[in-house]
């Protein structure tokens, strides 16, 4: 902004004083709010302020048992502020400041949408059961066959009679098994 | 135990910490000096009503501040000096503020001391020249009853007419 006003100075009638103001104004814009001078190693608070670390750094030492936003007073804390990284601002740092380094920027890879939601073999929610419904009405069913009308029993003595005495007690035995397993499961 | 240790010994230490503070300080007073000029600056700019500020003498780190009574009060048309002493740790921790010319009001006692949240616990680093005079100018018309530091002042404040008949003799003295 101010360096588009600054080369067009020439060119506009009334120029340098204008040019010179939106350059002021714009300075002030990127000031610190603790020292009132540019930012100097500038980190931005959650809430939006604007501060040199080290001026945010010591406010934050004098008021530890109560930190907040020197400008809107939300609540901040050191891990909790993004620096800003201007071009060719990395090599201003001060050796003799006794600060720790400013905090480093948290940087995350952007998701590639190949995963769906909700089917991550992590995914907790995952619930399976098994039912059986109206189970002792089945006895009923089994039991009580009025009117129907199937087949009769075969004969004595027939072939037929002996597969289905042979069938029927291989399925009672499977009937008790099951239910012994339904028992102990 | 600290009668056993050698004088010379003990001390020594303590002067590697006494030069080490007076490095800190000195470095802390330029911050300070910078954002004093820095406010001087914007504070003679700005050209603001009613509340006006300049360093006493050569000593940027103590002001004479002047408040003009808000309209509308009992207050209207006084002057009132204040005086600001600025600690090294400014701006992290708030000025000392204090009334020059005698004031007659619930939150500031006979000795010009005042009672505002501003100036201790609620102190912010952002608070300038400029807006603790402004604060003290609005607390001239609002002031707060429940904690005052001259009671009779709290005790009149809703009788108007005696009220100004005292703010008028204290300010005259």
């Amino acid at each position: 902004m101010a360096s588009s006003s600054t080369s067009s100075k020439n060119v506009n009638d009334g120029g340098p004083d204008t040019a010179d103001r939106d350059e002021k104004k714009d300075d002030r814009t990127f000031e610190c709010n603790i020292c009132l001078d540019t930012a100097r190693d500038a980190v931005v608070s959650m809430c939006g302020h604007l501060f040199c670390w080290p001026c945010l750094h010591q406010w934050l030492e004098t008021r530890s048992s109560r930190q907040v936003c020197p400008v809107c007073k939300a609540a901040i804390s050191k891990e909790k502020v993004v620096p800003l990284y201007g071009r060719g601002s990395t090599k201003q740092e001060d050796p003799r400041e006794k600060v720790p380094p400013r905090p480093a920027g948290q940087r995350t890879e952007p998701e590639n949408g190949s995963t769906f939601p909700g089917f991550g073999f992590g995914d907790t929610g995952f619930h399976m059961s098994f039912g059986i419904g109206a189970f002792p009405f089945g006895f009923f069913t089994s039991t009580f066959n009025f009117g129907d009308s199937r087949p009769g029993a075969a004969p004595h003595g027939t072939p037929q009679h002996l597969e289905e005495q042979y069938l029927s007690k291989l399925f009672l035995w499977l009937a008790v098994i099951f239910i012994f397993w339904l028992l102990l499961a | 135990m600290a009668q056993n240790v050698d004088p010379f010994h003990a001390q020594r230490p303590n002067n590697s910490k006494h030069s080490e503070e007076g490095r800190a300080n000195t470095n802390d007073s330029h911050a300070v000096t910078k954002r004093l000029q820095k406010e001087l600056m914007s504070l003679m700019m700005s050209q603001e009503r009613g509340v006006s500020a300049f360093p006493e003498g050569d000593n940027l780190f103590r002001w004479i501040g002047t408040i003009v009574g808000p309209k509308e009060t009992v207050y209207e048309m006084q002057k009132y000096k204040l005086c600001l002493q600025f600690p090294n740790s400014y701006p992290y921790t708030a000025p000392f503020v204090k009334f020059i010319t005698s004031c007659f009001h619930p939150n500031i006692d006979n000795n010009g001391n005042i009672c505002l949240d501003i100036l201790k616990d609620k102190w912010s680093a952002l608070y300038d020249v400029r807006t603790i005079l402004l604060s003290i100018q609005s607390l001239l018309a609002e002031p707060n009853i429940d904690s005052p530091l001259n009671a009779l002042a709290a005790e009149l404040w809703s009788k108007p007419s005696e009220y100004k008949k005292h703010v008028l003799d204290t300010y005259k003295q």
